[in-house]
C-alpha cells in the first residue's frame, strides 16, 4: 500500500488532541452524598487529583472516525506492478550537490535503477532526462539491464532547471506514450502526487556558498588596464568568511577575504589584473555543491578596437583614429564584398549598407532607404531629442538638452530592435542583437569625431565604441546557451571544458552543446577564440528550500492502465458512517436543548 | 391535632398494634407483657402444689378429682414494657434533605412509639450523635405523651459523623432497665461498625429490632453521567467518580450485597431487621411489613 499524500498523515500526531475535551468535559460535578461507603468499596476511583482517565466508548468511535478520515486525506492506494514505465531523471545542476559522499544524482540514479529492477524481467523503460529539455534517451523502449546501464550513464549538466510545468508535461508524456507510470526521479520535493505520476525525491536540504557572478573587463576604451568584480552568495542561515581568489590557470591573480552575511550576495572588485587569455574566480568553500563555487570568463577583446570603415566618406571616419586604441581601415562601399573582414572589431557603415547581416558587430550611420534594418524617414535639421534609454552605456554622461545633431532622419523600424534615442518624429537611434552580435541603427552622422567642440555628439562616440567592445563580454555567458559561430572553415574546432574537441561544419550557425560550466575554445587555424560559459541559474545554488513538485492526475483514466486502486473514498464513506453512527449516539446538545423544548 | 401523616385514622390503626418481644422483662406494673416471674396473668404457666394460704380460687379442681392432690395453677406474671428507640441522627440522615430521610425516620419511630405509647408502656428515644450528651428524652408513658415524642425529634438537626458503637455505649450507659430497643438507622458503615454497635446492644440484654433507612435517591442515585466529585456528607471527604449506567449498576449491586449482609446479621443475631425506603407509605410499611418480620403481636 502506498499513499499518494503521505504529508497527510503527519494529522495523525494530532489525533492525541482529541483527548483535550474529553480532559475539559472531565470537570466533575461536585456533589454531596449521604456517605461514600459503597464508592470507595468499589474501588474504581481514588481520591487522587485527577483519578483515572476513563474515555467513553464514543471517543474511540471518534479516533477511529478521525484516523478514517485522515487516512482517506492521505489518498492511500494499493498498487500493482505496472509493465511499462517511464524514468525523468532530473540532471540539472543542483543534482551534482553532494550527499553523504556522493552526489544526488548518485542517489537519483540508484533509485531510478532500484524502480527499473522491481519492474521485473518483461517491464519496458523509456528513459528521459530533464536538461537541457525534457528528452527521452535513446528510442526504443529499455530492458530491465539495459535501463540500469543508461541511467548510471547519465550525468548532471551544468544547467538550471528548465522552465517546465512538470505535472502537464508528464501528464502528456503518459498520455502520449501510453505509460503506466511515470517517475520523476529530482532533488525537489515531492507535493502532491497523482497516481500514475510519481515523484521520487533524493537530497536534503543543505547550506552553500556561490559565486553568482564574475566578469572581467577593461577599465575603459582602450586602457591596457583589466578589472574584475566577482560576486559570492551566502545561501546559509549564518554569515560566513570567504576568500574569492582569481586565477588564470594555475597561477594566482589576486585574492581577497570577505564576509558574506546570511543570505546575502558580497561583491568584491579586483583592479590591475593582467593580461590573460582567461580568467576563473573561485571561493574555497567546502560545501555541497562545488560547481558554483567556480566561474569563468574569457578575457575581454583586445584594447584596440579595429574599425572597418564602409563609407563614401573616408575622411569622416578616420576622425575616429584620434580616439585612444581605435584604429580604422576605410573602404567604400563597393569594396565591401571583396575585403577579408573577419579580423575588425566592429563594421561601420555610413551612408551605406550590406546585403545581409555582417557576421560582425556594425554600426549603421543614416543607412540608405528599403535596408532590412530600419528606413530612413523624412530629413529634419537640429532635431529635438525627446526621450532616451536610461541607464545604457550608449545614453550615459550625455546632456540630451545639448545633443543637436544638424542633421537627422527619423528611423522606421523594419526589425525588432531597442529604441536608444527618440525625438517627436521617431527614433533617431536603434540597437538591436542577433546571434550574440550588437547592432546599432542611427537616424543621424555622428562622425566627424570631433573630440571637445562637440562634447555631446563626441561623449555619444565613445559610448557606442565602448558598447560595441563591451559585446566582447558576451563571450562570458550562461550554460546552454549557444556560441555563435560566424563563419565556419573546414577544420575548425570547439574544445570543451572537458577536453572534448567537436569539429565544426561549414555553415552551422551555432555551438549548441554548451551544457558544461567552463571555457570553451574554438580554433580557427591558429587563432583561438575563447568563450566562457557559467551556470546561471542562482535556483540551482540554493539548496536549502527548492519548489516543492506537484503533479496530478488529470488524466489517469485516459492513461495507459492505471496501477493503483485507490480506496480512499471508501475510507471516506466509512468515516461518514461513523459519524453518523456517532451522531446518533451523542446527540449534540443543540438537538437536545430542541427536544427538551418541544417537550415543554 | 398532630400533623400529617400522624391523622386520627392512621393514630387508631396504630392502636390496633402491639409490640411483640422475645425476651420477657422485668416490669415496673402490670402490663400485657409477659414476665418471667409468676403472677396472675391469664397465661397459664405451671402447676405446684398447694400449700396452706394459697387462693383457693386457683385450685386444680380436675387434678384434684384424679389424683386427690391439691394443685395450685400457677400464671405468668405480665408486666409493662420499657422500650428505647435509637434514631441515628447523623448528617447523613439529612441526605438529600430531611424531609427526604431523617424526617420519614422519625415518622417510623413516632408511629412505633405510639404504638408503646397507646399499650400503656414507656418509650424512651435515643438521637445518635458524635456528641458528648447526645439528645435523650425521659421516659414517656400515655397517648397524650405522643406530641412530646414529636417535639424531642423534631428539636434536632442531624449533623456530623457517627460512631454507632461509641454513641451506643454512651446512650447504654445511662439505661437501667432492659426492654426493646428499635435502632433506625441507614447503616450507611461498615460492616464491622454497625455489628459492633448491634453487640451491644445485644449485651445489654435488650430484645432488638433494627430498621433500615434509605431514600430513594440512595437506592438509585441521579447523578448525570461523566466525572463526579463525590463528597461524604458526614466526613467531607472528597472522591472522583466516572458515573455512568454501569458505574449506577454497580453501586446498586454493592448497596444490596451491604444491605443483605446486615439483613444476615440480624438474622443470625436474632434481631428483627427490616429495610424502609423513603418514598414509600408509611402505613403501608408498618401495618404490612413490620407485622410480617414479627414486629407486632
Amino acid at each position: 500500500m502506498e499513499f499518494l499524500n503521505p504529508a497527510a498523515l503527519l494529522g495523525l500526531f494530532a489525533l492525541p488532541l482529541l483527548l483535550i475535551p474529553y480532559l475539559v468535559r472531565r470537570k466533575p460535578h461536585r456533589m454531596v452524598f449521604s456517605s461514600l461507603l459503597l464508592f470507595l468499596e468499589a474501588g474504581a476511583n481514588s481520591s487522587r487529583p485527577l483519578g483515572r482517565l476513563r474515555l467513553p466508548p464514543i471517543f474511540f468511535l471518534q479516533l477511529l472516525l478521525l484516523a478514517l478520515l485522515i487516512l482517506a486525506l492521505s489518498e492511500p492506494v494499493f498498487s500493482v506492478r505496472p509493465t511499462s514505465i517511464a524514468i525523468v531523471l532530473d540532471n540539472s545542476a543542483s543534482m551534482q550537490a553532494l550527499e553523504d559522499g556522493k552526489t544526488r544524482m548518485a542517489a537519483a540514479a540508484e533509485k531510478a535503477a532500484g524502480i527499473a529492477v522491481e519492474l521485473g524481467p518483461g517491464g519496458k523503460i523509456d528513459l528521459y532526462t530533464t536538461t537541457p529539455r525534457l528528452q527521452r534517451i535513446g528510442t526504443a523502449a529499455l530492458g530491465t539491464l539495459e535501463a540500469g546501464a543508461a541511467i548510471r550513464s547519465v550525468r548532471a549538466n551544468d544547467l538550471g532547471d528548465p522552465p517546465v510545468d512538470y505535472s502537464e508535461a508528464l501528464d502528456r508524456l503518459l498520455r502520449e506514450r501510453q505509460y503506466q507510470r511515470v517517475y520523476l526521479v529530482t532533488d525537489h520535493p515531492a507535493g502532491a502526487q497523482g497516481a500514475a505520476l510519481r515523484v521520487i525525491s533524493v537530497g536534503a536540504p543543505k547550506a552553500n556558498l556561490a559565486l553568482t557572478a564574475f566578469t572581467v573587463r577593461r577599465t575603459s576604451l582602450g586602457s591596457a588596464r583589466l578589472e574584475a568584480s566577482a560576486t559570492a552568495r551566502n545561501f546559509s542561515a549564518k554569515d560566513e568568511k570567504i576568500k574569492i581568489t582569481i586565477r588564470s590557470d594555475s597561477a594566482v591573480l589576486a585574492g581577497r577575504d570577505v564576509v558574506a552575511r546570511a543570505d546575502q550576495s558580497v561583491e568584491v572588485n579586483f583592479e590591475g589584473l593582467p593580461e590573460r587569455a582567461s580568467y576563473q574566480a573561485e571561493i574555497d568553500s567546502r560545501d555541497a555543491l562545488a560547481l558554483d563555487n567556480r566561474r569563468f570568463a574569457a578575457a575581454p577583446s583586445s584594447r584596440n578596437l579595429r574599425i572597418l570603415a564602409v563609407t563614401p566618406q573616408p575622411q569622416a571616419a578616420a576622425s575616429l583614429r584620434a580616439v585612444p586604441g581605435v584604429s580604422i581601415d576605410p573602404i567604400a562601399p563597393a569594396d565591401y564584398q571583396k575585403t577579408d573582414r573577419s579580423s575588425y572589431s566592429l563594421e561601420i557603415f555610413q551612408f551605406a549598407a550590406p546585403a545581409s547581416l555582417p557576421d560582425n558587430p556594425a554600426l549603421f550611420i543614416l543607412p540608405p532607404g528599403k535596408n532590412f534594418l530600419a528606413e530612413p524617414g523624412a530629413p529634419m535639421g537640429n532635431p529635438q531629442v525627446s526621450n532616451w534609454r536610461e541607464s545604457s552605456t550608449l545614453t550615459r554622461y550625455i546632456n540630451f538638452s545639448l545633443f543637436r545633431p544638424a542633421y537627422a532622419r527619423p528611423l522606421k523600424p523594419q526589425t525588432a530592435g531597442e529604441v536608444i534615442i527618440e525625438s517627436p518624429s521617431g527614433p533617431l537611434a536603434l540597437g538591436l542583437e542577433r546571434n550574440g552580435l550588437r547592432y546599432l541603427v542611427l537616424g543621424f552622422d555622428p562622425l566627424p569625431y570631433l573630440g571637445r567642440e562637440n562634447l555631446p555628439m563626441s561623449i555619444f562616440t565613445l559610448n557606442f565604441l565602448d558598447w560595441f567592445s563591451e559585446s566582447g563580454a558576451l563571450k562570458s555567458q550562461a550554460t546552454g546557451e549557444p556560441i555563435a559561430l560566424g563563419a565556419v572553415r573546414a577544420g575548425d574546432q570547439i574544445v570543451t571544458p572537458v577536453g572534448e574537441k567537436t569539429p565544426l561544419k561549414i555553415g552551422a550557425d551555432y555551438f549548441f552543446d554548451t551544457y558544461r560550466q567552463g571555457i570553451y575554445r574554438r580554433q580557427r587555424g591558429s587563432e583561438v577564440d575563447l568563450y566562457a560559459r557559467n551556470l546561471a541559474d542562482t535556483a540551482e545554488s540554493d539548496l536549502r528550500a527548492p519548489s516543492p513538485i506537484d503533479l496530478q492526475d488529470p488524466t489517469e483514466s485516459k492513461a495507459g492502465g492505471s496501477t493503483l486502486f485507490s480506496f480512499w473514498p471508501y475510507l471516506l464513506l466509512g468515516a461518514l458512517l461513523l459519524f453518523l453512527v456517532e451522531w446518533f449516539i451523542n446527540p449534540r446538545p443543540v438537538a437536545r436543548g430542541l427536544r427538551r423544548r418541544q417537550t415543554v | 391535632m398532630l400533623a400529617a401523616p400522624f391523622t386520627a385514622e392512621f393514630l387508631t390503626q396504630l392502636e390496633t398494634l402491639r409490640l411483640r418481644t422475645r425476651k420477657e422483662f422485668l416490669g415496673s406494673q402490670t402490663g400485657s407483657y409477659s414476665s418471667p416471674r409468676r403472677g396472675t396473668s391469664l397465661e397459664f404457666s405451671d402447676y405446684r402444689r398447694y400449700t396452706p394460704g394459697d387462693d383457693l380460687r386457683y385450685l386444680d379442681w380436675g387434678i384434684y378429682a384424679r389424683t386427690d392432690r391439691l394443685y395450685i395453677k400457677v400464671f405468668r406474671e405480665e408486666v409493662d414494657l420499657f422500650a428505647y428507640v435509637f434514631i441515628d441522627a447523623s448528617a447523613s440522615m439529612a441526605f438529600p434533605s430531611l424531609t427526604g430521610k431523617y424526617l420519614p425516620a422519625t415518622h417510623v419511630a413516632l408511629a412505633l412509639a405510639y404504638v408503646i405509647l397507646a399499650n400503656q408502656d414507656h418509650v424512651k428515644l435515643h438521637l445518635l450523635q458524635n456528641t458528648p450528651r447526645a439528645p435523650v428524652s425521659p421516659f414517656y408513658r400515655g397517648r397524650r405523651r405522643m406530641a412530646d415524642c414529636i417535639d424531642f425529634t423534631t428539636a434536632v438537626t442531624p449533623a456530623g459523623p457517627l460512631d454507632l458503637a461509641a454513641s451506643l455505649t454512651e446512650h447504654l450507659q445511662r439505661l437501667r432497665r432492659p426492654g426493646k430497643a428499635i435502632l433506625i438507622s441507614d447503616f450507611l458503615m461498615p460492616a464491622a461498625a454497625y455489628q459492633q454497635g448491634l453487640n451491644l446492644l445485644r449485651g445489654s440484654n435488650l430484645d432488638i429490632v433494627a430498621i433500615q433507612i434509605l431514600s430513594r435517591d440512595e437506592v438509585e442515585p441521579r447523578f448525570p453521567n461523566g466525572s463526579l466529585a463525590l463528597i461524604d456528607s458526614e466526613t467531607q471527604r472528597e472522591v472522583r467518580y466516572q458515573w455512568s449506567a454501569n458505574a449506577r449498576q454497580d453501586y446498586q449491586a454493592k448497596l444490596a450485597h451491604h444491605n443483605l449482609e446486615i439483613r444476615s446479621f440480624c438474622h443470625q443475631s436474632g434481631i428483627h431487621y427490616s429495610l424502609y425506603v423513603t418514598d414509600r407509605d408509611l402505613s403501608d410499611f408498618i401495618f404490612a411489613t413490620l407485622p410480617a418480620i414479627g414486629l407486632f403481636k
